[in-house]
């Protein structure tokens, strides 16, 4: 349980000096996914569960103009954690903008978000993660620096990252000496299509490189995501791809549904036969309620999955997820 | 077959919702340029009896976020779209055109017993920050002063950070009112109050200062010679097309320009 509090109290501390000290514009919000999982292997019932699969509590100061933070931890029921609940640090950073004299940029400096591929703007629509961080290729959140930026005129992003290259989960002696190196670009040619990439590099121990190629594409109510990953990591190379195409529904139903499937394809390791797995999804997303700006509230979300293995001996495994997220907030 | 006939179900709604011309307007956004939307779509109905508009507020920041989801074909704002706004709308193909429809001051108001006819922009800086609290040190009684901002999601608020506050942070306690009209109400029965609305909220219930020298005026406006004003917006997806052009045809006709003017704005043609 001290775990708990020696992670909460400097969240709290940031909380009480932004509120007290500066009188700075805070946010503080939360967002949680309660979810319910059933499973089948090769057709047999396997088991099911509910859980609260992640129970994210932010605290978001602005001190000016220049000066923003985030503040992130993560509660989650955790069968391994303490009274059966976990906490992961997810973010805690702060933005300063136009540092360099770039227009519409900014330096994050802390636990920060991972430039890379989906996985830096993944919102879960599916409610699977985004595929370099479902296979393990990306951690969604990295310590270390990272400069990023608006394209002039709104034709994309940028961003440049230094990161420790071990993700949010370890720290101290858990991290190699080498860092690692991120370039992520994203160009919106005309409305509705997105393109771009990413690149991360680690050298020595690690000796980590992986690329990804991102395309979105949107038109009315018909959204289409693709992302194409490679990872090569200590001479182990694994690719693999993901489309996702959406249909929304409400212009059509007046009912705030979408309906979206997902193709994921992952072969960890191109070098061994039989090792490859692919996962289809299909599913239903419904919007109870959203904010004043359009930003869902009340979130349900129920969608299949089934796992099939390119290994011929190995069974399919199908998931029924139900998840109902939800979140609030308040400025003061 | 059953999911054959679904199938063709969807893809036919969803061909119709992608090109079929819709004979309605909805319109969303900032509360300074509400009164013009409101006005020009309640002329506009009585000539186009065949089209319906619904106009709501919410704030610049709401209009712009509807607009890019799709939930308005109109988003009024008080403020240019952001960098952040553009991209986030090209990523949902959408291309924010911005459609200039009147100029605005924003006037300083205050409760009209207030024995106070002028000020600086940067006294102003100074009482909304915190720095000056009592009216003696701008030249008025000995009485604290009472600071009535606009929410931080206002473009009314955005403008009057730039303009005003230079980035700077408005002081705890001040209180932060969700329209223009809310702050022109409440500075109207608190005694010493202070706060700042859209030139086409200004009436005899309030007291209009004259800042840095200039009373705000559709004439001082339009020379350019007080400082506090604007351009207000309606952005619409690309150039406007069908419904919408008819409709922003006419905003920009002598009678809808007059509208503006009638609303307390500046025409623009």
């Amino acid at each position: 349980m001290r775990r708990f509090w020696y992670l909460l109290y400097p969240g709290l501390l940031i909380f009480a000096a932004t509120m007290s000290l500066t009188g700075a514009e805070t946010k503080v919000s939360m967002t949680l996914w309660n979810r319910y999982t059933a499973e089948l292997v090769d057709g047999d019932f396997n088991g099911s569960v509910f859980s609260l699969e992640r129970g994210y509590f932010r605290i978001e100061p602005t001190f000016n103009d220049k000066v923003k933070g985030r503040f992130n931890v993560d509660f989650f029921s955790d069968e391994d954690g303490l009274d059966g609940a976990g906490l992961k640090l997810k973010y805690a950073y702060l933005d300063f903008h136009e540092v360099f004299p770039i227009p519409e940029s900014k330096i994050s400096a802390g636990l920060i978000k991972h430039y890379f591929g989906t996985i830096y703007d993944w919102e879960y629509i599916s409610i699977q993660k985004a595929l370099e961080d479902k296979e393990k290729v990306a951690s969604s959140t990295d310590y270390g620096l990272a400069l990023y930026g608006y394209l002039p005129g709104g034709f994309g992003e940028y961003a440049v990252s230094l990161l420790n290259g071990e993700g949010y989960k370890k720290t101290g002696a858990d991290v190699d000496k080498e860092p690692e190196i991120d370039a992520n670009l994203r160009i919106i040619p005309i409305p509705g299509l997105t393109i771009g990439g990413s690149v991360l590099f680690e050298s020595d121990e690690s000796d980590r490189l992986a690329y990804a190629g991102v395309g979105h594409f949107s038109k009315g109510p018909f959204e289409l995501w693709g992302e194409y990953l490679v990872s090569d990591m200590n001479d182990i190379t694994g690719n693999g791809f993901m489309i996702m195409p959406i249909l929304k529904l409400k212009g059509m139903t007046g009912i705030d549904v979408d309906l979206l499937g997902r193709f994921d394809l992952w072969d960890g390791d191109t070098d061994i036969d039989d090792n490859g797995h692919m996962n289809i999804t299909a599913g239903v997303n419904w919007n109870f309620l959203r904010d004043e700006k359009g930003t869902p509230m009340v979130f349900l979300q129920i969608q299949g999955e089934r796992t099939m293995f390119e290994d011929e001996t190995a069974v399919d495994i199908d998931q029924l997820m139900v998840q109902l997220q939800w979140n609030f907030s308040n400025v003061f | 077959m059953n999911r054959f006939k679904m199938f063709v179900l969807l893809s036919v709604l969803t061909g119709i919702s992608l090109f079929a011309a819709s004979n309605s307007i909805t319109i969303a956004g900032s509360t300074t340029v509400l009164p013009i939307a409101q006005r020009a779509a309640e002329s506009f109905m009585d000539i186009h009896e065949d089209l319906s508009i619904s106009v709501r507020g919410g704030g610049s920041g709401v209009g712009i976020a509807a607009l890019i989801d799709g939930r308005a074909d109109i988003a009024d704002a008080s403020r240019p779209i952001k960098t952040k706004e553009i991209k986030l709308a090209r990523e949902k193909g959408i291309d924010p055109y911005a459609n200039i429809v009147a100029r605005d001051g924003l006037a300083v108001v205050v409760n009209p017993k207030t024995p106070v006819d002028s000020i600086s922009i940067e006294n102003l800086k100074k009482i909304f920050t915190g720095e000056i609290e009592n009216w003696k040190d701008v030249g008025g009684p000995n009485k604290a002063i009472v600071a009535i901002s606009r929410d931080y999601s206002s473009g009314t608020f955005e403008v009057f950070k730039e303009l005003v506050l230079e980035g700077a942070k408005v002081k705890d306690g001040a209180l932060m009112l969700a329209s223009n009209k809310a702050v022109a109400t409440t500075v109207t029965t608190t005694p010493y109050s202070i706060g700042y609305i859209g030139l086409g909220y200004l009436s005899d219930e309030v007291k209009a200062l004259t800042v840095d020298g200039v009373k705000p005026s559709e004439e001082t406006v339009k020379k350019g010679e007080y400082k506090l004003a604007r351009p207000l917006f309606m952005y619409t997806n690309g150039e406007p097309k069908g419904t919408v052009k008819t409709f922003m045809d006419f905003v920009f006709s002598s009678q809808g320009q007059e509208i503006a003017r009638e609303v307390g704005y500046v025409p623009v043609k």
